[in-house]
């Protein structure tokens, strides 16, 4: 399992008013494993009012950079990001564990490819990496970006999107389209839908040439792209979709903890909620929840029933259960009251479960 | 730009997911269910067809037959990886049942072993020598290119590029099964080919789950599956009739 590590900040900068670039170094020899591909996201944890937070930001820099860095854009209420904008410093140090996801394709000096890239605000950050490096490593390869924001001033990296155009002349080109400000040509205003991607298709990308799409933007914006591309002939293999649900919750709720007496001889009265709907079971104590859950016709999910997948995961809301084993999940999720079912026992008289957390 | 939308309703328009912090809790647990299921199909696979290399008649044999077994421990492992991902231990996993176990030859369907996994039922089932493993392998191989075929489009982007990856590698292993077929039908074993066809039929059969499946709807909604049991196992039935005529054998 991936663990992780302390990264140093060696520089803080806005690239617009609500978001910012953190550069990192990584320290303790964990340089290596830092070694990213292009594409690539940091999830990062970090303690506030006592409870861990993780969120995942994907990485900016381009291989060739030399750097390690992240785009951070503030979310409305979002923990994580406020801070990452308000408080961060050089000389901090961040936790992150090392680089993940799999947003990018195999690079070759050889190929001559035509590459499509969609971003919608912040879901700049990925195809960013993906072009610098792309630009970068393959000299007969273009890259096409369509960049999706609500105005010009929310444009994250618009001057190093040009400087990028002037480098490399002819081979990179940006269409921006903005959904509130008006611009010289109708097309290039709105939202970037089905619709809209069909008509950049028809004059301003040469769409039967693109050998490879990325996509990374919020769930509607997706969804109209990919069935865009689908439609001008390419298939899924083609294209490379990147989400981070903007419905990343700001901060966790803490447990209810009940401190309802325990040993009831050696039964226990269990609410198991599953798929939406709860049910309240008796069941003895020394039977493991999931079991219980399946004995009472509960569709409940698990896979290896030795506490080593993390298939059956659900959370505790109420009262206590003892977990006898556990290989699966990490301190910080059973801070949150997960346990994995299959290992678990009542301990408490009344125990409320829920699946569908 | 609107973004209000909820990962449920992306999902049922045909989202893709990308990584394990933006799965909801329930798909976490269905494609848990969906990798566990095809990484302990693919160790207890390997582990029987192990088994049988030495039973191999010749060296061409027994190399295709050990090549299978390093391959499909390899699509495990990749598979096992992206569990990885969402917090499952692979090493204490990939030892943590007795993959080798079966039944006994004859146990009837539906009999469960001991010590439970999430393999297949097929695999369930002892290999019985060289023919009987070319055959089983042969069935079971054209019933993996058909799942390989929906898995591919799952909408958890990491997992559907992994089976794309598998897809070519478990084709090629039908393919070394038919040509095992083919040369074993050349011979006198045609009796012995029937007869395995006749056991292993039904029980490859059933690897396509039940036909009244009610979980398929809520799969669908998230991506997946598109066909249901049924359509996939009438796909197999077809093609793989299809293939067993060529050396004069039916299916039970």
């Amino acid at each position: 399992m991936a663990r992780f590590h302390d990264l140093t900040v060696t520089d803080v900068h806005k690239t617009i008013r609500d978001a910012v670039v953190v550069t990192l170094q990584p320290v303790n020899g964990a340089a290596e494993e830092f070694d990213f591909t292009q594409g690539q996201y940091l999830t990062f944890r970090q303690d506030f009012d006592g409870e861990e937070l993780r969120r995942s930001y994907s990485i900016c820099a381009g291989k060739n950079d030399g750097v390690l860095q992240v785009g951070i854009k503030r979310v409305d209420g979002g923990a994580f990001s406020t801070w990452a904008n308000e408080d961060l410093k050089v000389g901090d140090t961040l936790q992150a564990m090392p680089p993940m996801g799999g947003f990018f394709s195999a690079l070759d000096a050889g190929n001559e490819k035509n590459y499509l890239g969609f971003a919608g605000g912040s879901g700049i950050t990925p195809v960013l990496s993906i072009l610098k490096t792309t630009l970068a490593a393959e000299p007969n390869s273009t890259f096409t970006l369509v960049y999706a924001n609500k105005g010009v001033n929310t444009i994250m990296f618009r001057e190093e999107l040009e400087d990028l155009k002037n480098t490399y002349m002819g081979r990179f080109n940006t269409i921006h389209i903005l959904e509130s400000d008006a611009q010289e040509i109708d097309l290039f205003t709105g939202l970037v839908t089905e619709e809209k991607c069909a008509e950049l298709f028809q004059s301003w990308i040469d769409i039967k040439n693109i050998d490879m799409a990325f996509i990374c933007g919020p769930e509607p914006m997706m969804l109209g792209i990919a069935a865009a591309l689908r439609s001008a002939g390419l298939d899924d293999a083609q294209i490379k979709f990147e989400l981070f649900a903007s419905s990343q919750p700001g901060r966790a709720k803490r447990k209810a903890v009940s401190k309802g007496g325990a040993s009831n001889a050696n039964q226990a009265s269990a609410s198991i909620t599953l798929d939406g709907s709860t049910q309240t079971i008796n069941m003895p104590k020394d039977i493991s929840i999931l079991d219980a859950a399946l004995e009472n016709k509960m569709d409940a999910p698990y896979a290896c029933k030795a506490g080593v997948c993390s298939t059956c995961r659900c959370k505790v809301l109420e009262g206590e259960v003892e977990m006898v084993a556990n290989h699966a999940l990490e301190d910080y999720e059973v801070e949150k009251g997960y346990v994995l079912s299959c290992q678990s026992f009542a301990v408490t008289d009344n125990v409320v479960v829920d699946f569908d957390q | 730009m609107s973004e209000d939308m909820s990962i449920e309703s992306y999902l049922a328009a045909g989202g893709i997911l990308t990584n394990p912090s933006n799965v909801p809790p329930r798909y976490r647990a269905e494609l848990m269910k969906l990798m566990a299921t095809f990484v302990d199909s693919e160790l207890a696979g390997a582990a029987g067809f192990a088994d049988i290399i030495n039973a191999g008649p010749g060296i061409k044999e027994r190399i295709s037959a050990a090549k299978i077994v390093l391959e499909k421990t390899d699509n495990a492992d990749r598979v096992l990886r992206i569990m990885g991902e969402f917090g499952a231990n692979t090493d204490k996993y990939a030892n943590h049942h007795p993959w080798t176990a079966r039944l006994d030859r004859d146990a009837p369907a539906g009999t469960e072993r001991a010590e439970q996994d999430m393999r297949l039922a097929v695999f369930n089932y002892p290999l019985d020598g060289w023919v009987d493993a070319v055959v089983m392998n042969l069935l079971m191989g054209r019933a993996v290119a058909v799942q390989m075929g929906e898995f591919s489009m799952v909408s958890y982007q990491p997992l559907a590029e992994a089976f794309r990856a598998i897809a070519p590698v478990e084709a090629r292993h039908a393919e070394l099964a038919e040509e095992g077929v083919a040369k074993l039908a050349e011979g006198d074993n045609k009796a012995a080919l029937q007869a395995a066809v006749g056991y292993w039929w039904p029980r490859v059969a059933g690897s396509f789950g039940s036909t009244s499946s009610i979980k398929a709807d809520t799969l669908k909604a998230m991506g997946l599956r598109k066909s249901t049991n049924a359509e996939l196992k009438a796909r197999w039935e077809a093609e793989t009739k299809a293939i067993l005529e060529k050396f004069g054998l039916t299916a039970a």
